[in-house]
């Protein structure tokens, strides 16, 4: 999806991981992703470099859905669909 | 993944820790096996004691060690390995042999996350049957 599609999408669940540096936000990711249902729509906002790269393959690697990445000032929002 | 975790640094276990983490989140089973040094840093008046805990390396730069690990917000090593014995199978294996080295004889002598006392021959079998097989 490109930044547009995804600066308008509907998330059913945001999870802040802003506050925490490797690994937090991918078990943070990874428990949240738990509590939604398949098809469902999960953005993790997160300011820590290797998240960037991580959850997108965990995402893959899990069969769920790597939607795409959105920069913000000092951070950037990841988008996945659950599968 | 097989962990044979040495080392009882301040350093080495939070980094074992965050392996851990990422064991975690990939639903891994993870079996550690705590030995010599490590040993020492499990037994509960040590483990949650910083102050008991040195560096392994670049052991001069531990106060600026600490103050960053604080200001980033990352947990205490036993932390990680807590929380990723909630998400994922992890078993702790206490060695034997380095217990007794510490004076740990009884499983209640190591923080309650440890969950058995056990011979080296349990570590060579994990050791063997695991694709990931990690010393630290």
């Amino acid at each position: 999806m490109n930044e547009e599609e995804l600066k308008a999408i509907s998330v059913d669940k945001s999870v802040d991981a802003r506050g925490t540096a490797c690994p937090g936000p991918l078990l943070a990711a990874k428990k949240a992703i738990a509590e939604i249902s398949s098809g469902q729509i999960m953005e993790i906002l997160s300011a820590d470099e290797g998240t960037r790269k991580d959850i997108p393959k965990w995402a893959a690697k899990k069969g769920h859905e790597y939607l795409g990445t959105v920069e913000d000032s000092g951070y950037f929002k990841i988008y996945m669909k659950k599968g | 993944m097989c962990l044979a975790l040495f080392s009882g640094s301040l350093d080495k276990l939070t980094a074992a820790g965050v392996i851990l983490s990422g064991a975690a989140a990939d639903d891994m089973e993870v079996d550690i096996y705590v030995l010599l040094q490590a040993a020492r840093a499990f037994k509960k008046e040590i483990a949650t004691n910083r102050d008991e805990l040195k560096l392994a390396e670049n052991t001069h730069l531990r106060k600026e060690f600490i103050e960053s690990l604080d200001k980033l917000n990352v947990k205490q090593w036993h932390e990680f390995f807590k929380e990723a014995k909630e998400l994922t199978n992890v078993k702790i294996h206490i060695c034997g042999l380095a217990g007794k080295i510490w004076g740990g004889e009884k499983l209640e002598d190591f923080i309650d996350l440890a969950d058995d006392i056990v011979g080296i021959g349990e570590y060579i079998t994990a050791a063997e049957e695991a694709d990931i097989h990690l010393f630290i």
